[in-house]
């Protein structure tokens, strides 16, 4: 060590410069603004206008119970996504994981609504869940109703709008992961495949012994980067219900976004960033914690 | 191998010839920034014209006009980085009701001494009154706006119901021809409960609820409890929910227009959409204010507005640019001709015969006589946010009181803790 230290060590600090330099400038810097700023009533107008309120920011927003709502809006969201929207994903891959071309028009058909723009998404599927009024009803009604079913308010009734928005986000993600357990399913080795069924294991039997213990690692992967998308909420609810009715779907990062150019309340929308960043900090280090697991 | 050294000295040459280049381009010819919102295609484009106009003309002194657009959403946002970065524009537009925000923000010039007592005259009581904070004015804009109820002749007619007093209905009224209309097989109103644009409700609904003695803030515009909960606040908004309660309007459309595409046969809107409908029912189109409670109706007006940064690089030019855009043959015909907004100017009238007949008279008559600005409160924005997220569950159906003492408190909550600050001297 000491010796790689005399020989290589001043040399290997300025090739790492450039790195630190740009974390230090892009990272380190406005999260220690970010800090700065959440322990000041500042106001984004008017920057120059700060006053030291400690830790009052994070003390008022804790306690503060519309706040504490939209974690956990976030979180029941993020509950309903992220297994809703892996198993499915590892559905369809295995379902779509053939060798014939006619399947290649089926993977890009699930993976399509990834690549449309979110807004363009919001305003279809606000179309799809319109309500029975006026005169007007939106074709999920009209297929309830003429399934002999009641047509319902889905983005307006509480116990409902949180629910339709993740269908929503479901239908929108399920692609991008089907293409990465597509990618690790076509990256198994196919002797091993083969050497089972030679051994008489079904099509069933395979899967389960084989295809998903190899897949255990792309499957923390998809679970922790679809839990970090599903904190990232915000389109969805900001266009398709304004993070109601009654909040009931209002985000954390809807919230922040409120916090910072609406009521120009910058402070206040840096502690609660602080606290964003802990929370999903928290998930990733833990993803990671399971994924090193299995590497030992 | 060792890298080739460059050689230092030319390294430095070349940096300071850079630096050089752009600070003498900077100098040779001054720069006016403006910034102003999108609007429609026909509206931007209005106002390069009268940009490149201005840069010709011995006005602008031979500087060079440097005009950003901005989604109209986002100009705000865009405005708020820009002071954090200290990189405020010359002059700038902005949204009529938060500029006693920026005033507070101390990110607005005074106006006062722009225009002669004549030339202000000249402009829309109710502009000067949305750019007025503290006796000072600090904003004007080249156009207003009109909040109306259009109504369809033919449906009236064939629904029994009598043609209306362009003054509009009193709430009876209103629920007398919803019933009439209804009976006759017609979805009566199109409210726009589903609009995600905020300022949508505040600036269409507050005249009903000042038309029945409501306010949403106190005059000091520092105390919404017991203000915005009122009584009388909460009669109006219950009588308000019965529209979507009884079904007379939804209160999820998708349809941005039905009154336009004939589904129903009166509609809570305004000035923007007079031409469409003009040419769409033709003499068949009414026009009527908004419905009030009292005997006497407080409309509603404002749009967006010039104002000049506080620390602007060239006031001067700002100045110019400001009295440039805002006149009426240079500025005002142009932009009402592509947005159909109500000229600010009252010379600007006789430049469009329009404004001799309904609706257009209508507009006018309103932002002359009885038109109110939103409130003037620095926390305009935090109040208007949580007046629309409580009218949208309103229309769906939450209890009145209730749900307006829930946006009182949060409205009151982010004032007081944030008044301390902007009582220390800066």
């Amino acid at each position: 060590m000491s010796v790689w230290r005399r020989e290589y060590g001043r040399p290997a600090y300025w090739f790492l410069l450039p790195a630190l330099a740009l974390l230090g400038v892009f990272v380190l810097w406005p999260m220690l603004r970010s800090l700065w700023w959440s322990l000041h009533d500042v106001d984004l107008l008017a920057a120059s206008r700060q006053r030291w309120v400690g830790l009052d920011q994070y003390s008022d927003l804790l306690s503060d119970a519309r706040f504490r709502a939209v974690f956990a809006n976030t979180a029941l969201f993020a509950l309903m996504v992220v297994p809703a929207q892996t198993l499915l994903a590892l559905l369809f891959a295995l379902w779509v994981n053939r060798p014939e071309p006619a399947w290649r028009w089926l993977r890009v058909a699930f993976f399509l609504p990834t690549v449309m723009a979110m807004p363009v998404l919001a305003i279809l599927w606000t179309m799809l869940y319109q309500p029975a009024t006026g005169g007007q009803m939106g074709p999920i009604n009209a297929a309830l109703v003429a399934l002999g079913l009641e047509a319902r308010d889905w983005l307006h009734e509480p116990a409902l709008a949180l629910p339709a928005l993740a269908v929503m986000s479901i239908w929108q993600g399920v692609g991008l992961q089907m293409m990465v357990f597509l990618a690790a399913l076509q990256a198994l080795p196919r002797d091993v495949l083969e050497a089972a069924t030679l051994d008489g294991a079904g099509p069933l039997q395979r899967t389960l012994h084989i295809t998903l213990p190899a897949l255990r690692n792309t499957i923390i992967f998809v679970v922790s980067v679809t839990t970090i998308f599903a904190f990232r909420l915000f389109v969805q609810p900001y266009l398709m219900t304004r993070g109601g009715p009654a909040g009931s779907t209002r985000s954390v990062i809807q919230a922040l976004y409120e916090m910072t150019f609406v009521s120009q309340d910058l402070g206040r929308a840096s502690a609660g960033a602080m606290l964003f960043l802990l929370v999903v900090g928290g998930l990733t280090l833990l993803a990671r914690a399971l994924a090193r697991e299995e590497r030992a | 191998m060792r890298p080739r050294e460059l050689p230092r000295r030319s390294w430095l040459t070349g940096v300071g010839a850079l630096a050089l280049a752009c600070h003498g381009g900077a100098e040779s010819r001054r720069t006016l920034r403006i910034w102003a919102h999108q609007g429609q295609e026909a509206e931007h484009a209005a106002l390069r014209v009268i940009a490149r106009a201005f840069e010709r003309s011995g006005e602008c002194a031979g500087a060079e006009v440097e005009l950003s657009f901005f989604p109209d959403y986002h100009l705000t946002e865009r405005l708020s980085i820009a002071a954090a970065a200290g990189d405020m524009p010359d002059v700038f537009e902005l949204d009529g009701p938060l500029v006693a925000r920026f005033v507070d923000a101390e990110q607005l010039a005074p106006l006062d001494r722009l225009f002669s007592p004549s030339e202000l005259d000249d402009f829309l009581p109710s502009i000067i009154a949305q750019g007025r904070v503290d006796g000072r004015l600090y904003a004007v804009g080249a156009y207003d706006s009109a909040a109306v109820l259009y109504y369809d002749r033919a449906r009236f007619a064939a629904a029994g119901i009598e043609p209306p007093n362009p003054t509009g209905f009193v709430w009876s009224e209103l629920l007398a021809a919803c019933e009439k209309l209804a009976a006759s097989g017609v979805q009566p109103l199109a409210a726009h409960a589903g609009e995600t644009n905020d300022e949508w409700f505040t600036y269409a609904f507050s005249p009903l609820l000042w038309s029945a003695g409501g306010r949403l803030i106190d005059p000091s515009g520092t105390r919404v409890q017991g203000v915005l909960a009122s009584p009388a606040n909460v009669g109006s908004l219950r009588a308000w929910q019965e529209l979507f309660r009884r079904g007379f309007a939804s209160n999820a459309p998708v349809d941005p227009d039905p009154f336009g595409n004939g589904e129903v046969a009166m509609d809570w809107s305004g000035h923007w959409m007079a031409r469409r409908h003009q040419a769409r029912k033709g003499k068949d189109l009414g026009v009527m204010s908004l419905p009030r409670f009292g005997p006497d109706s407080a409309h509603a007006c404002g749009s967006f507005c010039w104002s000049i940064s506080a620390r602007a690089r060239h006031p001067e030019l700002a100045e110019r640019w400001l009295r440039w855009v805002t006149a009426s043959e240079t500025g005002v015909r142009a932009l009402v001709e592509a947005n159909g907004a109500v000229p600010a100017r009252r010379s600007a009238f006789a430049l469009f015969p329009a404004y001799r007949e309904l609706p257009f008279a209508l507009f006018r008559q309103q932002l002359e006589h009885g038109a109110r600005p939103r409130p003037r409160t620095p926390f305009y924005a935090t109040l208007t946010r949580e007046f629309a997220a409580a009218l949208r569950d309103i229309a769906h159906g939450a209890d009145v009181a209730s749900r307006l003492i829930e946006a009182e408190y949060h409205v009151q909550r982010e004032i007081d803790r944030r008044l301390p600050t902007r009582r220390e001297p800066g």
